[in-house]
């Protein structure tokens, strides 16, 4: 490959690096998961690699002592494949903290994985088994010292080979001892077809180089967009607008997340003041409609999240200005949403008296990339925490994590950040047991900012039938 | 052909083969080329049964670490022997040759640019992995990159095995001379047939591209070590070496431990997972043997036409019929190894249904055999060519 052609690979793999990391959620790959393996509760965090097949991180925070060992094993979520796994990898024991494990597994395909975790300790075995996407979603630049390094071997080797073949015509059949040449016409014709051919292999290298970037290139993930249009006055209409990425991506395969089959959240921008979770339905293979509420005029940010027959769960995003409406439908069954006064303190003003409570440590900072259990409850006017909270789409609550400069949009639960739908084809069983679950008083959202920078959490907990969002800002480390 | 002249004999202790050659022993400089290719030929096939077996890999694993020697030998080696060649008064610098100012023997200079050659593919690869995920395939910018090395890490120690062999006085030197040879030209004959180990699998057997690109690669190293060594069984010899090296890895590598770490799992392994029996090459070598010295008078195209169709023909009659036996239940022994499957070989894949691959038509078969001919033709003549220009080899 030529000096220039390695330069222009460079600067546009640089280019390509710059693209933000896009998979289930939005800049947020990190997979959060927060359940019971058998009697063993557990944090689970899957960090999926850049590249696939590449290597992916996972840590396992057990929440109760009594765990021996952990093995770790990857499989395709659904598929032939699924049924044979691999040989399970052990998970090392921090040594700082006895209940934390770390191990790393290779995710080999494009689609929807699953990791099983199996956990063996005082109370016999458990096992769970997590959802993560894997997806590529950037090519990593080539370090400026490895290009430097690569460009001078190249240009070190095309002219030593050049020169072997030279003395090679020259000088390799000379007697022993006798005086050698310096210059003769065959060595200078060898070292020319020499030359020709090192350069006719350098071009072909190059462009094998730039057509398997190509290829790869397509696989990189593209999220699905949103073309939305208001009729009627207040039927906001959708379509999914798939920008052409594998074909194992269909808009036909859409399978029920907590019942629905899209849960939209639409965000008044870029002063989130005003955010709504409706849930449109299904008109065609990738077109949706609902009526919207009443609600005030501006621009509106669109998230759509959706999850495929094989797991795969995706954020399809896009934009509306919308008008003023005020004769919309009401809010009902699941939907809900509306203006709100975001909190800058960790308390959240309901109304009647009501609030609803972040329960953190004053003046510890959250740090980015770390994974924190985020504790929410609402206290009722004399200042007691309530006991009727209620299962809000058979969850203990949902959160919106939306970072102010739009880079980050995470849909969470208690189970952390990995799509229901998902988890009832990975895990039906422990899917069965949560929707059991009573939540409260106090609930829990599993999760971890993945870059540094002001958030806005929007916590939706239901109780007495009507679902409360409170809005908080937290600034990240 | 000209008289050996004898290199300045007089040793010196600082001088790279200067006692050697007064001795008339062999240099240790070859016997640092001749087991750095030995790593690297032994390393690849490690590595391939490794991902075959076990799919996950480090840098680190034995196997790399054993290619990589071959790199790090020649390298240091022949780095060595050329600077000191260049600035001391060596004896070897009699039977030198220049390359950019600096002296030491070509095979040396061919062997120094095929270790900076691997070892620059090492961080390549490594980014190559990290940018674009592991690699799925065996052809990749750099794993080419570290083949072209290692190839020319091999050409460059049998340059200087030529130099020496040609230049070396006494018949019992030449002849350990020419053994070497004759073991380096069966190493590169391993390792070419590694690069179309895809087409030679036994499903294969029964199609021209497998007969193809065995005539590529084959008959040039038989030609080139027969031609250069003028020794009457070279390449029997030489494709002996090749067969009893992939049959000591077929009954040894599964005497290993092993197990996948990777999925899906398709078939149960539990110990690494060899190459298929070797191709019956030793055959048609035996007969080439046979009748180049009752041809040698005539024209070097005659005699790489008649060459071609006796390698061509030879082969095809052991190996087809041959190829019926390994697809057979007297093939499914670990004695032919027709047992062996990869951890993520489909069940209802070719090879673990015993079916030949079908998708040549009976047209397209005939053609293909006779580009496989014209391939072969071609492959002697440009051995031979090449083998006569190694024999004139003194520095």
């Amino acid at each position: 490959m030529s000096a220039v052609r390695l330069a222009a690979v460079s600067v546009l793999l640089l280019a390509l690096a710059s693209t933000s990391r896009l998979s289930a959620h939005i800049g947020s790959p990190d997979v959060f998961y927060e359940g019971k393996a058998g009697p063993y509760p557990l944090l689970v965090t899957i960090r999926p690699p850049d590249v696939i097949p590449g290597v992916a991180t996972v840590e396992v925070r057990s929440l109760a002592p009594g765990v021996r060992e952990i093995h770790l094993t990857p499989t395709p979520m659904t598929g032939e494949a699924s049924k044979h796994p691999p040989v399970a990898d052990i998970a090392q024991r921090s040594v700082l903290n006895a209940n934390e494990f770390t191990g790393s597994l290779w995710l080999m395909s494009f689609g929807s994985w699953e990791v099983h975790v199996r956990v063996d300790g005082e109370q016999g075995t458990g096992e769970i088994a997590v959802p993560v996407s894997a997806v590529a979603t950037k090519i990593k630049p080539i370090q400026p010292g490895v290009a430097y390094f690569l460009i001078g071997m190249m240009v070190f080797l095309t002219a030593g080979m050049v020169a072997i073949v030279g003395a090679s015509v020259r000088e390799a059949q000379l007697p022993v001892g006798a005086p050698s040449k310096s210059w003769t016409r065959s060595g200078i014709i060898g070292m020319a077809i020499a030359a020709a051919v090192l350069a006719a292999a350098l071009w072909y290298g190059g462009k094998w180089w730039g057509d398997d970037a190509a290829a790869y290139r397509q696989k990189l993930y593209k999220p699905l967009g949103i073309k939305a249009t208001l009729s009627n006055p207040d039927r906001l209409d959708l379509r999914l607008d798939e920008p052409g990425w594998l074909a194992l991506r269909r808009l036909d395969d859409l399978t029920p997340d907590h019942d629905h089959l899209m849960h939209l959240f639409l965000v008044r921008w870029p002063s989130m003041d005003v955010v709504y979770h409706l849930h449109p339905d299904e008109t065609a293979p990738g077109y949706f409609a609902i009526l919207l509420p009443s609600l005030q005029a501006g621009h509106y940010r669109i998230y759509g999240d959706i999850v495929h027959e094989n797991g795969l769960a995706e954020t399809a995003a896009g934009e509306i200005d919308l008008p003023e409406i005020t004769e919309g439908k009401p809010l009902a069954f699941d939907d809900a949403g509306g203006p709100l006064a975001v909190s800058e303190t960790d308390s959240f003003d309901l109304g009647d008296g009501y609030r609803m409570v972040w329960l953190r440590t004053p003046g510890v900072p959250i740090t980015a990339k770390k994974a924190y259990s985020f504790l929410f409850e609402i206290l009722d006017p004399t200042g007691q925490p309530t006991a009727d909270l209620e299962p809000y789409m058979g969850m203990g609550g949902h959160a919106e994590v939306i970072k102010k400069d739009g880079s980050v949009f995470a849909h969470i639960h208690p189970t952390g950040t990995v799509p229901m739908g998902s988890m009832a084809i990975a895990s039906p069983a422990s899917m069965l047991a949560m929707r059991e679950t009573n939540p409260g008083p106090i609930v829990s959202f599993p999760y971890g900012m993945p870059t540094p920078g002001v958030y806005r959490i929007f916590v939706q907990l239901k109780r007495n039938s009507h679902v409360e969002t409170g809005g908080f800002n937290v600034a990240v480390q | 052909m000209a008289t050996s002249l004898p290199i300045q004999t007089r040793a010196r202790v600082y001088a790279p083969d200067g006692a050697a050659q007064a001795a008339g022993s062999i240099p240790w400089y070859i016997w640092l080329s001749v087991a750095g290719v030995t790593s690297a030929v032994i390393g690849v096939h490690w590595d391939i049964s490794w991902h075959r077996s076990i799919g996950r890999d480090t840098f680190w694993t034995p196997a790399h670490i054993a290619i990589q020697l071959c790199g790090v030998i020649a390298g240091i080696t022949c780095g060595y022997l050329i600077l000191a060649t260049t600035f001391t008064k060596s004896a070897l610098r009699a039977a030198s040759v220049n390359v950019l100012g600096f002296r030491g023997p070509l095979g040396a200079f061919l062997c120094a640019w095929g270790g900076f050659t691997m070892i620059t593919s090492a961080p390549f690869d490594d980014w190559w992995h990290s940018a674009y995920g592991l690699d799925v395939k065996i052809l990749s910018p750099p794993h080419v990159l570290l083949a072209v090395g290692m190839l020319a890490v091999q050409i460059g120690a049998l340059l200087l095995v030529a130099a020496q062999m040609n230049r070396v006085p006494g018949q019992q030197a030449r002849r350990r001379l020419e053994n070497l040879f004759l073991y380096l030209a069966g190493m590169i004959l391993i390792v070419l047939l590694i690069l179309v180990l895809e087409y030679t699998h036994r499903v294969f057997l029964h199609t021209a591209i497998c007969y193809r690109v065995i005539a590529m690669l084959t008959p040039i190293v038989l030609a080139i070590a027969s031609r250069a060594t003028g020794r009457r069984w070279a390449a029997t010899i030489v494709s002996s070496i090749y067969f009893l090296f992939v049959l000591a890895l077929l009954w040894i590598l599964p005497l290993f431990p092993a197990q996948p770490k990777l999925g899906p799992v398709l078939h149960e392994v539990t110990q690494f997972i060899p190459a298929g029996f070797p191709l019956l090459i030793v055959v048609a070598a035996f007969l080439l043997d046979w009748i180049w010295p009752r041809i040698s008078g005539w024209g070097e195209w005659k005699r790489a036409a008649v060459s071609g169709v006796v390698f061509l023909a030879s082969l095809l009659a052991v190996e087809w019929p041959f190829a019926d036996l390994l697809q057979s239940t007297v093939g499914r022994n670990a004695f032919f190894g027709s047992i062996y499957f990869d951890y993520n070989q489909s069940p209802l894949g070719y090879a673990a249904t015993y079916r030949f691959v079908p998708f040549e038509t009976p047209m397209e078969f005939r053609v293909g055999l006779l580009i496989a001919l014209a391939c072969a033709i071609v492959s002697f003549r440009l051995g031979f060519r090449t083998g006569d220009w190694l024999r004139r080899v003194r520095r």
